[in-house]
């Protein structure tokens, strides 16, 4: 787990025995971090990093379509949100949510340029692979999704193909298949819950 | 834990990785996502449903009736494509080499008045190998295309084998739209040099 040590530094460690905190509300375990002198609640913080980190990578995932920039957003907008409460600056600790949603949007809207500004440079200098960090994924393997995507109606196979493979919407979808909008969408939706359903019945035991 | 108001539909969630979410509605789903923490769980399977979608397709590990967008993306992904195309009635000595990852094969018939079709493939004992049903056909169409994994394929017996195509709609009384044979010969090895 990767938790806010101090201002300014981000380190990875196994982290305190965030077990105490984990029913706790997210407005409890902000109190707590900023009530407690900084570095002091690291349990607290280690707790909602682990809350938080992976609804920012999702956030990210979706906005930035780019893994590492994802990563980038959810160090960030941790750094900013454990330095503000330890500072006393979230003044209603029980809308941390809200703060780190709005954060996201703002850090992303910062990445994005910086992104733009990166291609731009990239353009006339070449630069080396990135790295890779390592990822909270929970990817299906080949050998549960193929079966789960075969034992679907024809119909609902081609749209889950052509909305997330090709990223047609469902608009696109509707002309090439002679449906409506709405029954690719509605389609689409069963077609999905039917694939949760399927993979969770072959989840390894 | 923490929730707010009315927990997602996995609908709502996987409307959210696409392009048909409004701007409102992301904002409200982004919004409840990050006071719940049981949403934010189901919000990451689909993610990960989404991904690995993606990861199967493009190495063509799916057996479906497709559109040419889907074969541009193919295209785009580099996955080895062997394409056939046949009219009704018509007949084609098939096989698939050892780097091909998709067979895809362009079914042409006469489609008027049809909108969905259903597809069986039978072997010249007349055992079924493989049945598809409610393919839709989209009005003026004058093929469907049929995609298979080629790994698929090389697993087939090598013998002539029957496509049949029908009318969703049709009674089974009712003459198939058309009629197609695949001579298989089998799975081939690229010699080097």
């Amino acid at each position: 787990m990767t938790i806010v040590r101090a201002a300014g530094t981000v380190a990875c460690m196994t982290g305190p025995d965030t077990a105490p905190f984990v029913d706790r509300p997210d407005g409890d375990l902000a109190r707590e971090v900023a009530s407690a002198p900084a570095g002091h609640a690291a349990a607290a913080e280690g707790e909602l990093y682990r809350r938080f980190a992976r609804r920012i990578r999702l956030f990210g995932v979706r906005h930035l379509h780019d893994d590492m920039a994802a990563d980038d957003l959810t160090q960030q907008v941790m750094l900013i949100a454990i330095e503000r409460l330890r500072a006393g600056e979230i003044r209603n600790p029980d809308e941390i949510g809200s703060f780190i949603l709005s954060t996201s949007r703002m850090v992303a809207t910062g990445l994005r340029r910086t992104e733009r500004r990166r291609e731009h440079l990239q353009m006339r200098i070449e630069v080396g692979e990135p790295v890779d960090l390592p990822r909270d994924e929970r990817l299906f393997d080949a050998d549960r999704i193929k079966p789960c995507l075969a034992s679907l109606r024809e119909r609902e196979r081609t749209i889950l193909l052509l909305t997330y493979y090709v990223e047609r919407s469902a608009t696109e979808i509707a002309v090439a298949m002679s449906m409506t909008a709405g029954a690719v969408r509605v389609a689409r939706h069963r077609a999905v819950a039917t694939m949760r359903d399927c993979l969770e019945a072959r989840r390894p035991a | 834990m923490t929730t707010q108001g009315v927990c997602l539909s996995i609908g709502e969630l996987s409307d959210y990785w696409t392009a048909d979410v409004s701007h409102d509605d992301m904002e409200r789903i982004e919004g409840h996502v990050f006071s719940c923490s049981a949403c934010t769980e189901l919000l990451a399977d689909v993610e990960s449903l989404r991904r690995s979608i993606g990861d199967v397709a493009r190495t063509g590990g799916f057996q479906a009736f497709v559109t040419d967008s889907l074969l541009n993306q193919f295209a785009r992904d580099g996955v080895r494509v062997r394409a056939y195309a046949m009219d009704a009635g018509g007949s084609v000595q098939c096989a698939v080499w050892d780097d091909d990852d998709v067979l895809v094969t362009r079914l042409r018939a006469d489609f008027s008045g049809v909108t969905a079709v259903d597809a069986v493939m039978r072997l010249d004992t007349g055992e079924e190998w493989a049945r598809a049903s409610d393919i839709p056909v989209p009005e003026g169409n004058r093929e469907v295309i049929m995609a298979l994994p080629a790994a698929f394929v090389r697993r087939a017996p090598e013998v002539p084998m029957r496509l049949i195509l029908r009318s969703s709609a049709a009674s089974p009384e009712e003459a198939p739209l058309a009629e197609y044979t695949f001579d298989h010969r089998g799975a081939h090895t690229r010699r080097s040099g």
